[in-house]
């Protein structure tokens, strides 16, 4: 039977952990959770009861009062309404926003579609490392600045911002800070970081958890500068209506618990399995990291293979599966816009990978992935002009 | 796993089973030692995701032989990887075997793609626009005799 290929893309999405999968099928059947919480019979309080469990749960994990959770279908739709929300409730007073340009899509387009409504975005461009300074941030504010977004962790890179300075040069300013925060939590000590900003996105299948939930951190304060994007049945304090999908909050609550309680573990194991990975793929010559080897995210390598097509490299590799840095799998040939903020060539850029691992990566993974990729970029090399 | 299984074992979404085949074995790729009977032709840059050169040993008008180097996609490869497979028995002024649409087709690239192909088509024509100039293995003689 053939082996399965090593799986390093936990960026893009991690396996349920069976510990959640468990829980989540008791909330699906007719013998199970699988009323509606906005009902007021008992199987509608039985649901809502899980639902303020699994609440406390994804609190937890940041910091944060379970009041302050506002559930989504996902991170984009919680930046989609930590963005829109508050600029479309604030149009009146403020007219700025401020982002960096190596943000996730699902900040960009939404700051795009409100320069299309008339606000003024300025998109910050990080150093070389990635890294967007609290300094910059304070010389990019503006009177009628009403927002700054800034993600904690890149998720093509793993770098990881200073979302305390950043936050600290925002409150000051009193400006509202967003931080998306997908890529970080389980992997880095977040515990604390609700303190630091107004509004955070994540969501669970990040973290071994399902996918199609997700939230919205809402700080108290900052609940009178947001409004809803989505309208229907009030849920969620008003802030996104829709029947709670109580499988689903019940997953991401015990994928927040164990992340808060595995995290630290976690993100030590994959950062030996990243040195490994790194110390093996270095051996290759013309070889060279994109992200920042000492003190980013244990769970993401992203590494530039000069002189190898990123979409060919990616093919070759039938042994494992990662993401190419580029987006020329998508035809239109341009270069991750990611790494080419951060003054990679167009060359280097198209040549990336990202490698990124999860609870369940083993080092017989890299172990793979280094023999594989070894042999895919000589070949590559060789059939080169 | 979802995708087109080849006969290489290679199961990859987005790609035919004929350019997943060719991408895997890649039987021309390669170059063709110096002389004056040696023709090549090239196109495209890294920069911009394609760059494709064929080594053609060429008696008179004829290739008796054809190698391919290129940086670029798994389409890419596989069709300059066929199209160096062809070209041997071809008259090099008709030497481009077919349109990059009939390419596309054989092995089912996807339109967006097809810029790609037309690098390859470039540099078919370069060597064709080195034959006709006259520069048939001087580089090469510059490089044995400086």
């Amino acid at each position: 039977m053939p082996v399965a290929p090593a799986y390093l893309d936990n960026a893009a999405t991690t396996a349920v952990d069976p510990r959640v999968a468990a829980l989540m099928a008791q909330c699906l059947t007719a013998e199970g959770t699988f009323g509606n919480a906005s009902s007021t019979h008992v199987y509608g309080r039985e649901a809502a009861a899980r639902i303020a469990t699994a609440r406390r749960e994804v609190a937890a994990v940041i910091g944060a009062r379970p009041e302050e959770i506002v559930f989504t279908s996902g991170a984009t739709e919680a930046s989609n309404l930590a963005l829109l929300g508050t600029a479309r409730a604030n149009a009146d007073r403020r007219h700025h926003l401020v982002t960096s340009r190596t943000e996730h899509h699902a900040t960009l387009d939404p700051l795009r579609q409100l320069e299309r409504e008339g606000w003024a975005v300025t998109r910050l461009t990080p150093d070389g490392e990635g890294r967007v300074s609290a300094e910059a941030v304070r010389a990019a504010l503006r009177p009628d600045t009403l927002l700054v977004s800034i993600m904690h962790v890149n998720n093509e890179t793993g770098v990881v911002q200073d979302v305390a300075a950043i936050g600290a040069v925002c409150r000051a300013a009193g400006v509202l800070f967003h931080a998306d925060l997908a890529q970080s939590i389980g992997k880095l000590p977040t515990a604390q970081i609700a303190d630091r900003i107004d509004f955070g996105s994540f969501t669970a299948h990040k973290i071994h958890g399902p996918k199609g939930i997700g939230a919205l951190y809402v700080a108290a304060a900052a609940r009178p500068w947001i409004a809803p994007i989505v309208h229907g049945g009030g849920q969620e304090r008003g802030l996104r209506s829709g029947t709670l999908p109580t499988h689903q909050i019940v997953g991401f609550g015990r994928a927040a618990a164990l992340a808060a309680s595995e995290g630290a573990a976690d993100a030590g194991r994959m950062r030996a399995l990243r040195t490994l990975l790194w110390n093996g793929l270095a051996a290759l010559p013309r070889v060279y990291p994109n992200s920042p080897l000492e003190d980013g995210s244990p769970a993401i390598l992203n590494v530039a293979f000069a002189g190898v097509e990123g979409e060919s490299l990616v093919t070759a590799l039938t042994d494992i599966a990662v993401s190419t840095g580029s987006a020329c799998s998508s035809a239109s040939g341009e270069p991750s816009y990611v790494l080419r903020a951060l003054g990679r060539t167009a060359e280097l850029a198209q040549s990336s990978l990202r490698f990124s691992f999860g609870r369940d990566t083993q080092v017989v993974d890299v172990e793979r992935a280094i023999a594989a990729v070894r042999a895919a970029v000589t070949r590559l090399r060789e059939v080169a002009p | 796993m979802n995708g087109t299984r080849s006969k290489h074992g290679a199961a990859v979404a987005g790609f035919s089973p004929a350019t997943l085949d060719a991408f895997f074995a890649l039987a021309h790729a390669g170059n063709l030692p110096g002389g004056v009977d040696i023709l090549t032709g090239e196109a495209g840059r890294e920069a911009t995701g394609t760059r494709v050169r064929f080594t053609l040993r060429v008696a008179g008008d004829c290739v008796v032989e054809a190698r391919f180097q290129a940086y670029g996609c798994p389409h890419t490869l596989a069709v300059a990887n066929w199209i160096a497979g062809v070209l041997p028995g071809r008259r090099l002024e008709a030497l481009v075997p077919g349109t990059p649409a009939e390419w596309a087709g054989r092995f089912e690239v996807p339109a967006p793609k097809l810029g790609r192909l037309l690098v390859i088509e470039d540099a078919l024509r370069d060597c064709v626009a080195k034959w006709r100039g006259g520069d048939h293995g001087r580089a090469v003689r510059r490089t044995m005799a400086p």
